[in-house]
């Protein structure tokens, strides 16, 4: 796998579409590139920020923040 | 982070992919970063996930929302999925990224199988069926010109998408919001496998390309 491959690769892994067997071979070429793959990975999650980003904001019931704080604060004291 | 930039019309209307230039959440002066929220909350400190919550709740919502598609079950699993974040932020590293695209990979895992479990899959995706035969290119129709008119970070985001053909959009949209490997997306579309392969792949270079110049921002 060269390194363009790598990088479309590495797109459809960020969105989670690798099928099972091309991880291996994906995980194969990431240990082979390193550093450099890392990086490219690290940039490609920006695909995930975007396609989140891209819809229009839903709003949480307001019960929900209480309640999850809730159980942050009995977590801590536990 | 910096300020959102505003959009006149004009430029609006003179917008491209390539000249895109804008940003996620707009802070208040003074407010903390996501960053530093997030080294907060690794320090367990309550509020810093109150402030992460308020700043994320709706984006959060609306992409477990696009997933499940069930107003209630979203709100459960949003509780969780920050309750997860509480849980798992000593695995968070700047080093790896941003803290929106460690929730946004969270909260969409947490999602997908949020719905296997519950065994709606079959039920959600007959209604995907049903709206993706109305609406092939949902992410472009799901604007409104009143959407549209907004220069939001949302809108410019959709403009990248929406250049692109419907079917890589309906692909990439299969594979991420709703967790189809390409195998699923093929025999879902009726379409083969390699197809889809090359679908994913010139899409995903294509909405990666024209986010380049809004990448440090997101």
């Amino acid at each position: 796998m060269n390194f363009e491959q790598f990088q479309n690769q590495a797109r459809l892994f960020v969105i989670g579409a690798l099928d099972e067997e091309e991880v291996s071979e994906f995980e194969k070429a990431r240990r082979k590139f390193g550093q450099k793959a890392e990086d490219f990975i690290t940039k490609c999650y920006s695909l995930s920020e975007a396609f989140a980003l891209s819809l229009k904001p839903a709003k949480a019931s307001d019960q929900i923040k209480a309640r999850l704080m809730e159980m942050v604060r009995d977590r801590k004291k536990a | 982070m910096r300020s959102r930039k505003r959009l006149s019309k004009a430029e609006q209307e003179s917008e491209t992919p390539e000249r895109l230039s804008t940003s996620v959440p707009e802070l208040e002066p003074g407010a903390p970063t996501d960053l530093e929220l997030m080294a907060g909350i690794q320090a367990e400190d309550p509020e810093a996930l109150s402030k992460l919550y308020d700043r994320y709740n709706g984006i959060i919502k609306a992409l477990i929302l696009r997933v499940i598609h069930n107003e209630a079950e979203a709100d459960d699993l949003l509780q969780e999925i920050f309750m997860e974040i509480w849980n798992q932020a000593k695995n968070f590293s700047a080093q790896k990224g941003k803290p929106l695209g460690w929730m946004v990979t969270l909260a969409r895992r947490r999602a997908i199988d949020g719905l296997r479990k519950k065994q709606a899959y079959a039920r959600a995706e007959e209604r995907l069926q049903q709206e993706t035969e109305q609406q092939p290119d949902a992410w472009v129709h799901n604007a409104t010109e009143e959407e549209i008119a907004i220069g939001d970070t949302r809108v410019l985001i959709r403009r990248v998408i929406s250049v692109l053909p419907p079917a890589q959009q309906q692909a990439i949209e299969l594979a991420f919001f709703r967790g189809m490997s390409q195998r699923e997306i093929a025999a879902n579309t009726n379409t083969p496998l390699g197809t889809v392969k090359t679908r994913l792949e010139l899409g995903l270079k294509k909405i990666y390309d024209g986010l380049k110049e809004l990448r440090d921002e997101l």
